[in-house]
């Protein structure tokens, strides 16, 4: 018996901690691989370096500024924490949001996509070694950042999605939609270009072919999200469900093959739908008011929101007390779940292949972060000052 | 002008320290060293990841518990002269994270302003400041470091 | 006795002006290569002098630190080694040093390339980073599954690494070397110059030996020359072969904690073993040694030298990192075309 557990066991040679401040990381977490000679035997993900406290800090704020704070959550996917945050109060006081509200949230939503998805093959590219496709892909995102500009205002936060609609100012014009036609149009082109390059190219696809694998159990078995589970083969994209994507017509990539090079080409074919329904929007954008501002903070239940975002699926969840001010406000960010799906697939990579592997859930950590203390039954979340307080500083 | 000034202000080396922002600064810092558009190395400004290496450190975001003793450290490792850089309103002066807290009163998880932690030398406001604002702050940290004897 | 007096003077005088020349020179080439990265990247660029010249100056002139190392005057002391090894590279192919004891040979320049390469196994042994396992984190978990593994620095690793390359890599680049001595059916560098520039032998200083058979244009020398500038970019460490000191995990492998003026020190290793490196493959490629005492092959030799250079930035900007899984064949499959090209040139 003894010896039969003694034979499970697996040697370990050695272990290799990255981070938190290493090149191949956009975010400060930490990786610890335990390989023998060069490939990875398993992994641990700490995850907790960029906890701010988000959650407390909206307890007992006015909606209306809880956005702001909700916006900086996340620096790549501003907008969509945004607009999660103002749908959890619109459906929980049933607030009317108009037609043309909702065509230019999506309309941005889908900007920060492809924005989201070429920082992405900037950042894995970089990770690969390519530095001349990282670069040509920041070149190709700089045109969206123009448009986010245009029509937000800032190019990062640009802060569109208020409750009940949109803020004015975002409002398309005849003008900013020619203009947005115009950039779509020479992006795809170029970026199809591109496409075709790094596809073409041997010692690319030699890298990216062949590791990571994730079987739609495990994709299943760990809720990963987002392309990181469609890439797996497993069916899912909560766009479909979302009454805001109701007119549009596009395509859910979903691959079968499981591996780093399929997670890699389906945010690829990915920014291709998107530009599907950018055309769409700006063709039947329905006229009228952008704004409904006739709703009142009231007492309100624990409502629960989910959004379908560049990762996975978010959730944004707060209840309101008598006097309209925030209680209870939780987020769930699909990269929790990515993330471990991933410590799992970069098993048996060589270490190079397997920081490529991880960078292929497009890890987005600033959100995620929080530890959970579960005693007699009962759980509560523990902040890193008071885990630090508590166990010390590690020698 | 001296050799020595002529040779700082000809390279620098920058390092970008991820302390626990948002990641808009972090993102917007990378997009002004790597994309094409920006291209921080034409102002003869290089990115390094080494310490041992860098002259200008760049802090994006507020400093959170577990990144205070990395940066701390970090900054140690650097050898003089260095200058640092706080890229963003989180560095600047704490933001949303410090200055808009509901109940709580004061958020005890993180340390903003970058400079209750480290000295700093420039500061670049905005969220998040433009690529240009960055190039503009890193060419800033200049006269320090080419004064220095 | 007279005779040796003077050769003693000219070994000197020659060494002197080559080291001076070549390190200038040898401070340009990084810009150049990173200009020509930039233009494939649709970009300005830095200045030619700054990843060069200015870079070096610059650490010359910051504080003195001590390294993070297990040894630290060890540690110091392997890139001075280095130094010492790669202009003693440069000094070997400078025609006076042809006929001491057999330096100027095939033996002389494999052996300094083989402990070149030794040296980033010490460095690698020595370094200790911050960056890696030192990084002060709370990240042990009492419930780990792995308590009390050996925690390693990724120097280490690169140490690791570069052993590998030892074997496999650098395998390449000495077939590479070995085709031009096979076909002058001699060991000595001066049979090499003489079998392509025979005109070179016999003239004086001023005048201008263009070489009537290099060796380049044929098909064996063509072949070496292949295996001789992807061994040449093995051994530089650069993409795609830059596995020890790729950037993603090892950041920079065993030179991590190198600051100040020891950093500097490495930039000019570096970048005199770049420049010793393509000025061999033009001796021993075209028949054009780098003579101090003969201008006009000299700039010659210099000019040349940019191609591998920018053959080698080229090739840098449009491939990433290749891992062992490809490291492995592509060296295998270069060294049997390395091995053809030597059976080739015996025929010659």
């Amino acid at each position: 018996m003894i010896q039969e557990k003694q034979t499970e066991k697996k040697v370990i040679e050695k272990e290799l901690s990255f981070g938190p401040v290493h090149p191949a990381l956009v975010e400060p977490y930490r990786m610890r691989f335990f390989v023998n000679d060069e490939i990875v035997e398993d992994c641990e993900i700490n995850i907790n370096m960029a906890y701010r406290g988000i959650e407390k800090l909206f307890e007992g704020l006015p909606v209306e500024k809880a956005l702001l704070i909700a916006e900086r959550v996340c620096g790549i996917c501003s907008n969509v924490h945004a607009w999660n945050s103002v749908r959890v109060i619109e459906g929980g006081l049933g607030i009317e949001v108009p037609q043309r509200a909702n065509y230019i949230r999506v309309l941005v939503h889908e900007f920060q996509r492809i924005t989201s998805h070429l920082f992405f093959f900037g950042h894995a590219f970089e990770v690969l070694g390519h530095e001349t496709f990282a670069m040509r892909s920041f070149l190709l995102r700089e045109n969206f950042m123009d448009l986010l500009q245009y029509v937000g205002g800032n190019r990062v936060m640009p802060s569109v999605p208020i409750i009940g609609g949109i803020r004015p100012r975002a409002d398309l014009n005849e003008s900013l939609k020619k203009v947005i036609t115009e950039r779509v149009d020479a992006f795809e082109s170029k970026y199809k270009d591109y496409l075709n390059r790094a596809v073409e190219d041997p010692l690319v696809m030699s890298r990216l072919s062949g590791i990571g694998y994730l079987t739609k159990e495990d994709a299943l078995k760990f809720y990963a999200t987002g392309p990181t589970g469609r890439s797996s083969g497993w069916n899912y994209d909560l766009r479909r469900e979302m009454k805001e994507y109701k007119p549009f017509d596009y395509d859910v990539i979903v691959l079968n093959e499981g591996d780093t090079k399929a997670r890699v080409v389906s945010r690829a074919l990915e920014v291709l739908e998107s530009l599907k329904i950018i055309r769409q929007i700006v063709k039947g954008l329905p006229e009228g008011p952008v704004v409904n501002r006739s709703w009142v903070a009231k007492k309100m239940d624990y409502t629960v929101s989910y959004v379908e975002t560049y990762r996975g699926e978010l959730m944004h969840s707060y209840g309101l007390d008598q006097g309209g001010f925030i209680r209870n406000y939780k987020i769930r960010t699909p990269t929790i779940t990515n993330l471990a799906a991933m410590e799992q697939a970069c098993i048996g990579d060589h270490v190079t292949e397997a920081i490529l592997t991880i960078a292929s859930c497009d890890p987005c950590l600033t959100c995620c972060t929080r530890t959970e203390v579960i005693a007699n039954g009962k759980s509560r979340i523990m902040s890193d000052a008071e885990i630090i307080q508590r166990f010390g500083w590690r020698k | 002008m001296t050799l020595k000034s002529i040779a700082r202000k000809n390279a620098v080396h920058v390092m970008l320290f991820y302390s626990g922002g948002c990641n808009g600064c972090d993102i917007e810092v990378v997009n002004a060293m790597l994309s094409p558009r920006y291209d921080l190395e034409q102002y003869k400004v290089m990115l390094t990841w080494n310490p041992r290496e860098a002259d200008v450190l760049l802090v994006p975001g507020v400093v959170t518990w577990q990144m205070l003793e990395p940066l701390k450290k970090i900054y140690a490792m650097i050898p003089d002269p260095k200058a640092v850089v706080a890229v963003g309103a989180c560095a600047v002066n704490g933001n949303v994270y410090k200055n808009l807290v509901g109940d709580i009163g004061v958020n005890e998880e993180i340390f903003a302003p970058v400079e209750t932690v480290i000295p700093v030398d420039v500061k670049i406001p905005g969220c998040p400041p433009r690529p240009e604002d960055i190039i503009m702050g890193a060419v800033k940290g200049l006269p320090k470091l080419m004064g220095a004897p | 006795m007279d005779g040796l007096l003077l050769f003693i003077a000219g070994l000197i005088a020659s060494s002197a002006v080559a080291m001076v020349v070549g390190i200038s020179f040898a401070l340009i080439l990084p810009g150049i290569e990173r200009k020509v990265q930039a233009r494939i990247q649709q970009r300005v660029g830095p200045p030619i002098l700054t990843p060069g010249w200015w870079s070096v100056l610059k650490f010359m002139y910051k504080s003195k630190v001590e390294p993070i190392a297990q040894m630290p005057a060890f540690y110091k002391s392997l890139v001075l080694i280095g130094i010492v090894i790669v202009s003693f590279l440069l000094l070997f192919v400078t025609p006076y040093w042809w006929s001491i004891l057999g330096w100027g040979s095939i033996l002389g320049i494999a052996g300094l390339l083989k402990l070149e390469e030794v040296l980033y196994v010490l460095m690698g042994s020595q370094s200790q980073s911050i960056m890696s396992s030192s990084m002060p984190v709370p990240d042990l978990a009492k419930g780990s599954k792995f308590i009390g593994i050996r925690r390693e620095f990724n120097e280490q690793h690169s140490a690791e690494r570069s052993l590998k390359m030892m074997a496999i890599g650098s395998i390449p680049l000495y077939l590479g070397l070995v085709v031009p001595f096979i076909a002058a059916g001699s060991g000595m560098l001066n049979a090499v110059v003489s079998l392509q520039n025979p005109d070179y032998i016999v003239s004086n200083w001023m005048a201008i030996p263009i070489p009537s058979k290099p060796l380049l244009f044929t098909i064996p020398g063509a072949m070496g020359a292949i295996v001789y500038f992807l061994g040449f970019v093995m051994l530089m460490n650069e993409k795609p072969f830059s596995i020890l000191k790729a950037k993603i995990d090892v950041i920079e492998g065993g030179v991590l904690e190198y600051a100040s003026s020891l950093r500097a020190a490495y930039y000019l290793m570096r970048n005199l073993l770049m420049f010793s490196l393509s000025s061999i493959f033009n001796t021993l490629f075209l028949g054009i040694p780098f003579d101090p005492f003969m201008p006009s092959m000299m700039l010659i030799n210099m000019l040349l030298s940019l191609i591998p250079v920018v053959s080698m930035a080229t090739l840098a900007a449009f491939s990433p990192i290749l891992t062992f899984r490809q490291i492995y064949p592509a060296a295998m499959g270069i060294s049997a075309f390395g091995v053809l090209a030597m059976i080739l040139a015996s025929s010659l």
